[in-house]
């Protein structure tokens, strides 16, 4: 669908400005997200590839073909559609490199399956969206009128071509002059099976294999037969079908068999049906071919079976959706453009799980002083009292004022209120709160141990307590000197810091949740939920947040909108969001390369105003001495901290979140 | 009392497609007065459910309980609802006070079905009153008249609730919840959702089927700002006005796309979906 440059540009539909609503069209339809990608050309315009994995959609740049938006936009949906029909039609599930495999002209083979599969898809398309006929019709029309004619062709590409064209609408009556009209009509009947109501893709490759029989007699005929006038001085009279090369014919006629809405079929997924072993028993050639024909009959006979099949690929979708992670499309603020990029970063959000349940016990021994100290002075802060709310239509005791005000409104013949009650109501924090933790890549940094500081004398042989009384206590073996603790890394002090904050926020009663994130790319941001609101805090939430580790990158901004979104649905008059990082933003494509800095210091900073709006108090705790540069453009003084030392943090931690709440 | 409509008095049958052995179910639990929990996402037909089963329990065969005016009393709870609005108060009127029973009261008193919806929304001193009545006692203390009142024997109490907006605020403590059979309620299959939007509508069964497969795609897109997806009652809604003379599409338009969400694309994506699957 290239753009018709004699046609205006109001009626052209641009990709950019509808990729969301495409995706979101693709998603409804195919129940599952798919990347939705515009087609690369290369320079030499041949060079557009498009695999069909299940996965992602490719769509051109723009649509142009036609005098009406709508129309060209309708192309779009139907280039969509047609996509999608691989998918839900169960095209990927059938394994169509094993099938060349067993034939002894691949190239040929595949070119007929896609053309009878395209056709098939469509046909399902006519049936399954109703709606969608119109545009369909438009766009074979337009499809057709491009294509070249069969008259000028070989009989073999002819009757190919001849094919396409059926599958694109044309009438048969219309395509007699191929030159092989005794064989092309035969071969539409053969073709046309497909595009009945339950014909599954077994049904396709059960036609296209006999439709290249037919073809392969035609390779064995004397030339002369085939040859019109028109044809001779193109193909050789000496020259005999049978020498054609298989690939040769794929070369010469690859730019010609190209329908652009349907994209081509090159199936990824992986074999499912016809296995390895099979393929090598049945070896090369017609025996292997045969097997097919009989292994494709057998399932197909027993409608039942069709029919079950044909159902089973919806199913399947929707069971890999709902036990896949959740995905989220968020903007992200372009800083060169100064506007936002529409729907720009996909974020998955799962859930941590984790098998380290002693990992509590590990925190309370390091910091037993400490969590002591953190919990005594949340609890000071718990409120404790009852709050009297008066006027109310019921309570415990009257309200005396309420009542004489009641009794003169009556006595002077007014209205009474008959809100005369005082209730009790117990004072609730009504906080909720969010911290999200950087787990890139860098917060896999060692700390400096600060034992070894601690140097033994030179004079005490290694291995030998300095204290001779510690040495009564303990045996030599079991002196640290002997077995040094596992390095401590940035994110298992930030982990002791947040396990330390779950206790103390427990005792408070505040809600809170614990998220992590990182990914690779906008399209595969991370954001790992430890704890969630609604979750109690248990062994599971413990193992959940041990189980956080370093990652990838840091895409800041599109976590901080998740978090957001997630805080938001919260019902609490007070909502907080803590962000505990290692450095600055930074992810390989955001901004314009990597050292990109400023776009992801000024998204993270949108974010954050984002989120003031929504009515969040955020705050920025960042372990990077450096970190001054960067936060003081991110965000207002008040409203982050720089910690020197990590090992600092967790009491930093609970001091911020104090001052934030109370 | 004030006078009741028919539909009050479930005079009629309430319409109602079983999706599994939800009937069998409430029927053996009403038999042995097991107080019921239906959960589920909005629109999936849970009232609906209630009324049907009330009308087969109190208004099918012959049983005394057909003498009962009312025997559904539903109450949609709120985050200001009290116990005392389930219970009752004490009414000012002219120079004394009178009692008057809230709606709990009224079926414990006449042996009704007490319907409490959307009960987790309702503030906490609810569920002390629940739960008296929930297990072998069956008695409803009414502390304002100092009464201990026993429930009617046909009393039963019914709950609704819907897991996918909770917070952990506003969640069922297992206190409560393990008090009452449990049945979970889903948007039906694209058939069965075809024949209740048929039936509620009077549409054909072709734009029926239609409309259940708009729903089932609309759904796809639940991630997108309406978490849970478009329920059976939009799909009603729109067959309700395609059956009175709306074009279809824009039927959808207003009960569906526009109804579940404000995001202008999402609204886009779902046109284009029900366009695609109209006929």
């Amino acid at each position: 669908m290239t753009t018709a440059a004699a046609r205006g540009l109001a009626d052209r539909v641009c990709f950019s400005d509808f990729q969301r609503f495409l995706s979101l069209f693709a998603q409804g339809l195919a129940g599952k997200f798919l990347h939705v990608k515009v087609i690369e050309t290369s320079a030499a315009g041949s060079g557009t590839k498009r695999i069909i994995d299940g996965e992602s959609i490719h769509l051109p740049a723009e649509i142009a073909d036609f005098a009406a938006r709508d129309h060209n936009l309708g192309a779009y949906r139907i280039a969509v559609l047609h996509q999608i029909g691989f998918l839900v039609e169960g095209t990927l599930d059938f394994d169509l490199a094993g099938l060349l495999q067993t034939h002894s002209r691949p190239a040929l083979l595949r070119r007929v399956f896609a053309t009878i599969e395209d056709m098939r898809i469509d046909a399902a398309i006519r049936r399954r969206y109703p709606g969608a006929r119109g545009d369909l019709d438009r766009v074979l029309a337009r499809a057709l009128a491009l294509r070249p004619p069969t008259s000028t062709m070989r009989p073999v590409p002819a009757l190919v071509e001849a094919l396409l064209q059926y599958s694109l609408g044309a009438a048969p009556a219309a395509l007699q002059d191929s030159g092989c009209s005794d064989l092309l009509g035969g071969l539409i009947a053969k073709a046309a099976v497909v595009q009945r109501e339950g014909a599954h893709v077994d049904a396709s490759a059960r036609a296209a294999l006999s439709i290249c029989e037919e073809l392969e007699k035609l390779f064995r005929r004397p030339t002369r037969h085939f040859a019109p006038a028109a044809q001779q001085d193109i193909a050789q009279p000496t020259e005999s079908i049978e020498s054609l090369d298989d690939e040769g014919f794929s070369a010469s006629d690859a730019a010609a068999l190209w329908v652009e809405y349907r994209g081509e079929l090159i199936t990824v997924a992986s074999p499912k049906r016809l296995t390895g072993g099979q393929i090598a028993a049945g070896g090369q050639g017609q025996d292997t071919e045969a097997a097919m024909k009989g292994r494709v009959a057998g399932s197909s006979n027993n409608a039942e079976n069709v029919g079950d099949s044909a159902r089973s690929v919806p199913t399947m979708v929707r069971t890999a959706v709902s036990a896949g992670p959740r995905s989220f499309l968020y903007d992200e603020w372009n800083f060169h453009q100064q506007s936002y990029l529409s729907a720009w970063c996909r974020v998955y959000e799962q859930r941590l799980r984790g098998d380290d349940f002693g990992f509590i016990g590990g925190v309370r021994s390091r910091h037993s002083v400490l969590a002591k100290e953190v919990r005594r002075r949340f609890l000071s802060i718990k409120p404790l009292s009852w709050q009297r709310v008066r006027r109310t239509s019921d309570g415990d005791e009257l309200d005396l004022d309420g009542v004489i005000e009641s009794v003169i409104d009556r006595r002077t013949g007014h209205d009474a209120d008959a809100h005369l009650y005082i209730r009790r109501d117990r004072a609730r924090r009504d906080v909720s709160a969010a911290f999200l933790v950087d787990m890139s890549a860098s917060t896999d940094f060692p700390l400096p141990d600060p034992a070894a500081t601690k140097v033994a004398p030179a004079d005490v042989p290694p291995g030998q307590p300095p204290d001779s009384g510690l040495y009564l206590y303990g045996g030599q073996e079991e002196y640290p000197a002997a077995r040094p603790a596992p390095k401590r890394r940035v994110i298992d002090v930030a982990k002791d810091a947040l396990a330390l904050m779950c206790e103390a926020l427990h005792t408070l009663g505040d809600n809170y949740a614990i998220y992590g994130f990182s990914g690779d790319g906008r399209h595969n941001v991370e954001f790992h939920v430890a704890k969630d609101f609604a979750d109690k805090l248990n062994a599971r939430t413990w193992a959940a947040l041990a189980a956080m580790q370093p990652r990838r990158s840091t895409r800041m901004g599109a976590a901080i909108r998740h978090a957001v979104a997630k805080l938001g649905k919260e019902p609490a008059g007070m909502k907080v969001l803590i962000i505990v990082s290692d450095g600055y933003p930074e992810d390989h494509d955001y901004g314009e390369d990597r050292t990109d800095r400023e776009y992801g210091i000024q998204d993270t900073a949108r974010a954050l105003q984002e989120a003031q709006r929504a009515g969040i108090v955020d705050f920025c705790i960042t372990i990077d001495p450096a970190g001054q540069d960067y936060l003081r453009r991110m965000c207002a003084a008040s409203r982050y901290l720089i910690i020197d030392d990590v090992t600092a943090l967790p009491r930093e931690l609970s001091k911020v979140y104090r001052t934030l709440t109370s | 009392m004030d006078s009741h409509g028919a539909a009050s008095r479930l005079i009629d049958e309430p319409w109602y497609l079983p999706l599994a052995d939800e009937v069998q179910i409430f029927e053996a639990a009403y038999r042995a007065r097991l107080p019921v929990l239906l959960k589920g996402p909005t629109g999936c037909g849970k009232t609906r459910f209630v009324e049907h089963m009330a009308w087969r329990l109190y208004r099918q065969g012959d049983t005394a309980r057909q003498s009962l005016e009312l025997p559904l009393l539903t109450v949609a709870c709120h985050e200001d609802l009290t116990a005392t609005d389930l219970v009752g108060r004490y009414l000012l009127s002219g120079d004394e006070t009178v009692w008057m029973d809230g709606p709990l009261t009224r079926a414990v008193r006449s042996g009704a079905i007490c319907y409490l919806d959307e009960v987790v929304e309702a503030r906490k001193d609810t569920t002390v009153v629940i739960h008296s009545l929930t297990d072998h006692r069956r008695v409803l203390p009414i502390e304002k008249t100092g009464e201990l009142l026993d429930a009617h024997p046909d009393f039963l109490l019914v709950i609704s609730y819907n897991p996918g907006y909770q917070s952990v605020l506003k969640d069922l403590k297992p206190s409560t919840r393990q008090r009452f059979v449990s049945l979970a309620f889903d948007y039906p299959s694209i058939d069965v959702e075809a024949t209740i939007i048929a039936h509620e509508s009077g549409v054909d069964a072709a734009l029926a089927q239609r409309l259940a497969l708009v729903g089932e795609k609309v759904r796809n897109l639940r991630e997108h700002g309406f978490e849970e997806g478009v329920s059976t009652r939009l799909l009603i809604y729109a067959a309700q006005l395609a059956a009175g003379g709306i074009e279809p599409r824009r039927a959808c338009d207003v009960a569906i796309a526009r109804a579940v969400t404000d995001d202008a694309e999402v609204q886009q994506a779902i046109g284009a979906i029900v366009d695609v699957v109209l006929p």
